[in-house]
């Protein structure tokens, strides 16, 4: 509750910022204090400090959803300190930028704690409707403004569907109830108009976490948005649904799960297939990050296929490791020149700490042992494999997660072994790159000690 | 068959009729005067339903406010029946195709759905009335009903970012 009435309450702060100051850096800072405060309260609210009001049994505080909020929020905190400054070169509204931003975070404290669909809906919608703006914020690109009104057309309709899914789940359900852990009640068999609701529930889901054949949106929309704000949506927005998904589906149907779970697989396969195959075509890598992000959320749906404890762990693993990966390369790639693979040509020798840094970010998307995303990708296969089902989609995963490899590497190829001029179109400062190591630091801790890091979350929660 | 059911089926046949008339119609004003017709008739079924407010709030804001601000968006693009684009004939197959497989699943789902209970009232309980809605709502429902707030303000904010001059 601390972070949704927070959250809230600061993209009013951002909103007045702008009216008392014009400087472009007390705004920025005014943001960071507000993100750190937001972390802080989180942090009370795991604790078990928290501001109580009844809210009607309508949003359930548990770990799960908190975890999920504290990388969303540090994520965030550590997307303003690296690319804040991009977000000034946007456009005027620097404040109301911020404001959307925050707005969004408050959607996705609801996201990550909802106990009935009507919560959900909300939270989704404040979500969605802040980051339809930001996608066109860049008034003067036509890209920009194509890109913002296709989000927003197929996102209206995706909301449809799910309000649809909703009726029917309210009517499936014995008492009529927006509950999700009452849609099951007194039920013994799933009946078909139950199962359609999941259905619909499913596609409009599968939506914004950009699933396929959900996706086509998403290489519009992120390659036509500012890329400071494509950054954020790739990331710290797509991992929160994440979080709110697998609630839905754990505690919502997780009683129906052998009934819907094939239908899952399919969704999972044809993520990863097309992800993977369409990312390796891609001229530019900011569209090729796009494909890879619908690649990611392949590999985050199988969490869903699991529903166990591992896969809960494992998400959030995911969620941090991805995240912090994604919102490094992005700040690197908004810097530079050109972004095709050619622009990265011989990066390596005009700025070895970017380089370096983002070789790094590649080998944890990629998965590769050492870094975050080999754990990350080990426990969602590892929780597939536990419930001892669905080996094929393991298998199929593993082919897709070495596909991925060849157009990651390709970007460390070109920085490393080509000889180019590829550079940034401005020198980095030394808080930049010492912030890109710190997080590079971050990615190597996260792959070398997993479990300290899970024990420690787990034995913070103990104590409190 | 009481006067109920009669404007039920009145109703009903009325809504789907123009739903489909909205959808057929070559002139985009057409079918913005069809759908202010299904909603005047869900909205008749919302009173039906003993849902007074909720039926004139739906007349209010879609029959009125939206549908004025459709025509509005046709005068500025100025929309008439010669500038429908011709779609591919492949696009509408796919589009019946996959419309007619959800619309499959759909009657599917209905046919074998059971009623439970009651859960309309009709010509009954005063359940729909302003003053029970606003107990409720400031209730059971407080914390989505202050929630929302945001988002109104969020919109509220984006109308901004987007209109205003640079």
């Amino acid at each position: 509750m601390n972070s949704i009435l927070l959250s809230a309450i600061w993209g009013i702060v951002m909103m007045f910022s702008g009216v008392f100051t014009q400087s472009k850096s007390a705004i920025r800072y005014t943001a960071i204090l507000g993100l750190i405060l937001l972390l802080l309260v989180t942090c009370m609210d795991l604790g078990g400090c928290r501001v109580d009001i009844n809210v009607h049994k309508m949003l359930y505080f548990d770990t799960f959803g908190m975890l999920g909020n504290s990388i969303a929020f540090a994520s965030t905190l550590i997307y303003v300190l690296l690319s804040g400054r991009d977000m000034e070169k946007v456009g005027h509204n620097l404040a109301e930028y911020f404001a959307l931003v925050f707005f969004i975070l408050c959607g996705l404290s609801i996201v990550t704690s909802f106990n009935t669909l009507l919560m959900l809906f909300l939270g989704i919608e404040i979500m969605s409707i802040p980051l339809y703006i930001l996608t066109g914020s860049d008034k003067r690109n036509l890209k920009s403004n194509e890109a913002s009104l296709k989000y927003f057309l197929m996102g209206s309709f995706s909301t449809g569907l799910m309000l649809l899914g909703i009726a029917l789940l309210y009517g499936a359900s014995s008492t009529g109830t927006f509950f999700i852990d009452d849609l099951w009640a007194g039920k013994t068999s799933s009946e078909p108009l139950f199962m359609a609701g999941i259905l619909l529930m499913l596609v409009s889901m599968g939506f914004k976490v950009s699933a396929a054949p959900f996706h086509f949106w998403t290489p519009d929309a992120y390659d036509g948005a500012p890329t400071v704000f494509t950054s954020f949506m790739a990331t710290v927005v797509k991992v929160s649904i994440f979080v709110g998904f697998v609630r839905l589906f754990d505690e919502g149907f997780g009683a129906s799960k052998e009934k819907w779970q094939l239908f899952v697989a399919l969704v999972t396969a044809a993520t990863l297939f097309i992800g993977n195959i369409t990312a390796v075509f891609q001229q530019s890598v900011k569209r090729m990050l796009a494909y890879s992000s619908i690649a990611q959320a392949g590999f985050m749906l199988l969490s869903l296929m699991a529903l166990n404890q591992v896969s809960k762990e494992g998400i959030l693993l995911y969620a941090g490791a991805y995240s912090l990966a994604t919102i490094g390369i992005f700040a690197i790639l908004i810097r530079m020149k050109d972004y095709t693979f050619e622009g990265f040509n011989g990066l390596a020798k005009q700025q070895p700490v970017l380089a370096a840094t983002c070789t790094i970010f590649l080998l944890s998307l990629a998965g590769i042992p050492l870094t975050g995303g080999f754990f990350a990708k080990y426990y969602m296969l590892s929780s597939v494999v536990a419930t001892g089902h669905y080996l094929w989609l393991v298998i199929f995963a593993v082919l897709c997660a070495a596909v991925s490899v060849y157009y990651y590497f390709r970007v460390i190829q070109a920085m490393y072994f080509k000889d180019g001029d590829g550079s940034t179109e401005e020198q980095p400062s030394a808080g930049f790159k010492g912030l890109l190591v710190f997080v590079a630091a971050l990615i190597l801790l996260l792959g070398i000690f997993p479990q300290t890091l899970l024990d420690l979350l787990s034995k913070i929660v103990y104590i409190y | 068959m009481g006067i109920t059911q009669v404007l039920f089926w009145f109703l009903s046949i009325l809504a789907i009729l123009s739903a489909i008339l909205v959808v057929v119609s070559k002139n985009p004003v057409h079918s913005v005067l069809w759908l202010i017709v299904v909603f005047v008739a869900i909205s008749g079924h919302y009173i039906l339903l003993d849902a007074q407010f909720l039926a004139i709030v739906n007349l209010i804001v879609y029959a009125g406010a939206i549908m004025v601000l459709f025509l509005f968006v046709f005068m500025l693009m100025n929309l008439n029946a010669d500038t429908e684009p011709q779609k591919n004939r492949w696009l509408k197959i796919a589009g019946v195709v996959t419309g007619g497989a959800l619309l499959l699943v759909l009657v599917a789902a209905l046919k074998k759905a059971d009623m439970k209970a009651q859960l309309a009232e009709m010509g009954h309980g005063n359940i729909g009335l302003i003053h029970n809605l606003g107990a409720v709502l400031f209730s059971d429902y407080v914390v989505p009903f202050e929630l929302s707030s945001a988002l109104f303000l969020s919109a509220m904010v984006g109308v901004v970012v987007i209109g205003k001059k640079d």
